[in-house]
């Protein structure tokens, strides 16, 4: 968030998208992706396009960009520098395109030709839409890499684009669509396939490249933190309709529409000035489907809490009070209590501390390949990847265990090793005080019964031919020795505690949205009342309000059945708003463990204060804290030596860092543990 | 009373489920056509001996009658003509679709299955068990599957043992031979096909959780993993049927298929060949029973496909 002195309101606006439409005819019917959208976007200003996912916030970035494939009809305008893009023909388009406006797509693996150096692809671009000598776009290349903030940017262009890390690629294809100066920039989610430390160095990026360069920018994310951070504008969009667009503080403090306030009130937030956090709230209900046709009513009136008749009467229009405009009959009635009082999190605390899971300097290794290169020739195989490195740690009865760290930081692995789904190298696991045996299926019926895992992925943790009962009954049989009919009722009931329809048994789970299946999930994890459950990224493939559904009920199931929870995300906030415990994972190893206040606060090890600063919070008076990792988590290998974290650390002292494996410090309490070689009160002070 | 009608509507639901790549191919171009080819042979297959105006083996002097002409003035007319020794071509057609239909149906069906199961067990299972399965796959595909079927027919006569089946079973020696190398030769790539299938399921989430619930592997191939490879299946399935019937009327053609004089498409081409300038329809008439059939296989194939790639219909 950076002030910009220029009066914004009062420049032409570059581009003008009015009532908008978009409709899709397949085979399938009518799909009516965008019904009703307006934005504007000025020159020197980062416009946030909000929503969840199937609010057709892709599809209006597409249809400025004219690629909207099959069978479509486009209404309304699509006004670029006062002209219509809506029904301008190909040539006009295509002159446009790329030289004027450019994009930014989410994923840079598929953007960038991977057959191609960089270089070429750059010079590509330039000698398409400039008329430029070759020394020139030369030159003009290397100026571009540099502008986007890659390191060498005179050799860089040498290199395919797999040798660069994924936040490279993205740079890499930035500095493409800066190519030829555009005016107008969208962006549709270019942070969301990376991890959070690479994140927040793009979205630094993006939040200079607005000072510099004179452009507009729509910044499409379905997530609230990175829209805070970079966003002048917002306009939140809901079952394809914009419902509400303002400045970016007006949105964050105080929204206008009942939506817009719900999903703020989803998103996780760290503890307040008393210490506590609040419970989050969630939107009940699924977005209203694009397949329907929306009949003469307030398309969120099922799912407002504050719907009155009129709102089923009539559809509301965008009104518009000193440039807050809000889709709503009653925007004076919405306030941050709407969606529910504050509570704290949840209302007990668990005193007893009998441990459930133990796990004793737990090691993973991975092997490529065994022996020789070639099975009987060749050089030696690359030594072991050491993807968990003496991971210790307990869970105690009714307690929640997060466990955060980046893609690559081993804490899936961890999970799996636990479950038994992969093979641990060494060290011990328990279960109630009892070994478990390495391979899940050596394992005693009561030992599975107990231990139980919700994957990341609902739709592929059920089978997709079976009936969504399949999972739940077969738990119910195998582990409750219920007979047919009893695990039949006992599903139906499972069903009805995790909020399903318990009708819904007999559907397969193509016929659920991914928050059902994830309910699914759970109701089939919550069978038979395991001891402890563990979560691996439970609720980071759902939208932001049936994220909030899904941590409240595991939450609710933790004080009904004393269960104790392992919870991995990668997500810093809501590990944060789940966790008792938190441990934190770094290319295999434990950077830092501890109880959950004691790791968030100082002293921290280093990389727990990058991940601290790098998560985007929801509220654009945040100021962005500085510590920026760049790289990408290494792959450790057998024969490394010194600490983990020495390559990207911020605070690298000298050469113990490289040679010598780092001590395990007590920080705040003897249970919180920092493996680092920074003394702890220096790492206090200093942080 | 609750636990019979969801019992019936699971069992009922499992077929359709089973049916399904075939219903929905009806819905693709291809399929349109193919499905209705095969079903009308498949039909032939079970009814056409009944439907044969004439006898399919029985001599007459009406030799090289042409189609549609009769015999006799008056008599039913033969619509294929006949052949050289006064048998009534369409009526040898009908009676010869069971045997070929039969033969390369149940063999494939046999490879079918014996592949699947071998494939997915291989696949599920892997390492080192998957590698020796798998070579040993590779040598018997190394084998061409005519050579094959000739050598073993060459032995037949020796096989004592297979007295018993083939007289348990009403049917001549050379038939239980026929499938039983049809499915030897086609197992291994089915196998192979359903290997690469199961590979890339096994690593879904649903199997591990599974495995979790401490299911037998059995159960995971074939309850979690099959209903899945279905449609893998359904166009192996198909695409071995046709390679079935090719097989089984080529060894017909060289005759070693069904015994003389009962009727084979492929002996019927291999016998009339002699004459195919007089009387072109004797030899060109089975010759295109067959290609249809393989046509109507190979189109029902397709349709199978591609409606793989239609978009499933939206639930209610």
């Amino acid at each position: 968030m950076t002030d910009n002195s220029i009066n914004q309101t009062d420049a032409a606006p570059l581009l003008e998208v009015k009532n908008l439409g978009v409709s899709f005819f397949t085979p399938r019917g009518t799909v009516r992706a965008v019904r009703d959208a307006s934005l504007t976007v000025r020159r020197g200003e980062v416009v946030g396009l909000v929503g969840e996912s199937g609010c057709g916030k892709s599809t209006v970035a597409f249809s400025i960009m004219g690629y909207l494939p099959g069978i479509v009809q486009v209404d309304g305008e699509i006004l670029y520098d006062g002209k219509d893009l809506v029904g301008m023909d190909e040539s006009d388009l295509e002159a446009l395109r790329g030289n004027r406006i450019a994009m930014v797509y989410q994923d840079p693996q598929t953007s960038l030709n991977p057959t191609m150096k960089i270089g070429p692809q750059m010079e590509e671009v330039l000698k398409t839409h400039l008329d430029l000598g070759k020394q020139e776009i030369r030159s003009r290349a290397i100026e571009l890499f540099e502008s986007v903030g890659l390191a060498s940017p005179d050799t860089i262009g040498e290199r395919y684009p797999h040798e660069l890390s994924g936040g490279m690629q993205q740079r890499v294809v930035i500095a493409l669509a800066l190519a030829c100066e555009p005016d107008l920039l969208i962006m549709d989610e270019p942070t969301t396939g990376l991890d959070v430390t690479t994140e927040a160095t793009i979205l630094d990026l993006i939040v200079d490249l607005k000072d510099r360069v004179n452009a507009g920018i729509l910044f499409v994310s379905h997530n609230l933190g990175v829209i805070a951070r970079v966003a002048d504008r917002v306009t939140v969009m809901y079952a394809s309709q914009t419902v509400e667009d303002a400045d970016v503080r007006s949105i964050f403090n105080s929204p206008q529409h009942p939506y817009t306030a719900g999903l703020l009130s989803c998103v996780p937030k760290p503890a307040n000035e008393l210490g506590i956090t609040p419970r989050l709230k969630s939107i009940p209900g699924s977005v209203f489907e694009a397949r329907l046709e929306a009949g003469n009513e307030c398309l969120f009136a099922p799912r407002c809490p504050i719907a009155h008749d009129q709102c089923t009467q009539n559809a509301p229009e965008i009104s518009d009070t000193d440039g807050h405009r809000v889709r709503c009959f009653f925007p004076d009635e919405v306030t941050s209590d709407i969606w529910g009082e504050l509570k704290p999190r949840r209302d007990f605390e668990s005193e007893d501390d009998a441990v459930v899971i133990e796990a004793n300097d737990l090691n993973v290794r991975y092997r490529s390949r065994q022996g020789k290169k070639y099975i009987l020739f060749g050089d030696e195989a690359q030594p072991p990847v050491r993807a968990v490195v003496d991971a210790s740690f307990k869970v105690t009865k009714s307690r929640t265990l997060g466990i955060v760290g980046e893609s690559g930081s081993g804490k899936s692995t961890t999970a799996r090793a636990l479950i038994g789904l992969t093979q641990k190298s060494s060290g011990s696991m328990l279960l109630n005080g009892d070994e478990l045996e390495t391979d899940s299926a050596n394992r005693s019926d009561d030992q599975r019964a107990d231990l139980r895992m919700v994957f990341q992925n609902p739709t592929a943790s059920l089978n997709p031919k079976l009936p969504i009962k399949h999972a739940i009954t077969r738990s119910l049989k195998l582990f409750g020795n219920l007979d047919n009919q009893g695990a039949y009722d006992e599903a139906r009931a499972l069903l009805e505690a995790v909020g399903l329809n318990p009708d819904y048994i007999e559907r397969i789970p193509s016929e659920l949205s991914g928050g059902e299946q994830q309910r699914v999930a759970l109701a089939s994890a919550f069978a038979a009342n395991p001891k402890a459950i563990l979560a691996d990224e439970a609720v980071s493939a759902l939208d932001v309000s049936v994220q909030a559904q899904v941590l409240n009920l595991l939450l609710r199931n933790q004080q009904e059945n004393e269960t104790s929870f392992v919870f991995i995300s990668h997500d810093l906030g809501v590990v944060r708003y789940v966790s008792d415990d938190i441990m934190v994972m770094y290319a295999g190893h434990v950077a830092e463990q501890g109880p959950a206040d004691a790791v968030l606060s100082s002293p921290s090890h280093p990389y727990t204060e990058a991940l601290l600063s790098a998560a985007p919070e929801p509220d654009p008076d945040a100021t962005p804290s500085i510590i920026r990792l760049d790289g990408a988590v290494p792959t450790m290998r057998e024969r490394f030596t010194g600490c983990f974290f020495a390559d990207r650390c911020h605070r690298k002292i000298d050469q113990r860092c490289d040679e010598i494996e780092p001590p395990a410090q007590s920080g705040n309490s003897p249970d919180h543990i920092i493996r680092c070689h920074i003394p702890v009160d220096q790492l206090a002070s200093q942080s | 009373m609750i636990q019979n009608t969801s019992a019936a509507r699971s069992s009922f639901a499992q077929i359709s489920k089973a049916i399904a790549p075939f219903t929905s191919a009806f819905k693709t171009p291809a399929g349109r056509i193919g499905l209705p080819l095969v079903l009308l042979h498949v039909l032939l297959a079970a009814f056409g001996s009944y439907l044969a105006p004439y006898s399919a083996t029985d001599f007459s002097d009406a030799t090289y009658v042409k189609p549609f002409t009769s015999a006799v003035d008056g008599a039913i007319p033969h619509i294929l003509g006949t052949d050289q020794f006064g048998r009534d071509v369409f009526s040898r057609l009908l009676s010869g679709a069971r045997s070929i239909i039969l033969i390369s149906g149940i063999g494939s069906i046999l490879g079918v299955a014996l592949g699947t199961a071998i494939g997915m067990t291989s696949g599920y299972l892997g390492g080192k068990a998957d590698e020796i399965i798998m070579r040993v796959a590779d040598g018997l595909m190394s084998f061409p599957s005519l050579l094959l079927a000739l050598l073993v027919l060459s032995v037949s006569d020796s096989l004592m043992w297979l007295d018993g089946i083939s007289s348990a079973f009403a049917t001549g020696k050379e038939s239980i031979l026929v499938i039983g190398t049809m499915a030897v030769v086609h197992a291994p790539r089915v196998a192979r096909v359903l290997r690469s299938a199961t590979l890339t399921i096994k690593t879904q989430e649903y199997v591990d959780s599974a495995r979790l619930r401490g299911e037998s592997a059995y159960y995971i191939i074939f309850k979690e993993i099959l209903p899945n490879a279905l449609p893998v299946l359904a166009v192996e399935g198909s695409v071995r049927f046709s390679y079935a019937i090719l097989l089984a009327s080529s060894l017909g053609f060289l005759g070693l298929g069904v015994e003389p004089p009962s009727p084979d498409w492929g002996a019927m081409i291999s016998d009339s060949r002699s004459i195919l300038t007089r009387a072109p329809w004797v030899p060109l008439a089975p010759a295109a029973a067959v290609a249809s059939l393989v046509v109507g296989v190979n189109l029902l194939t397709e349709g199978i496909r591609d409606a793989q790639k239609l978009p499933t219909e939206l639930p209610e």
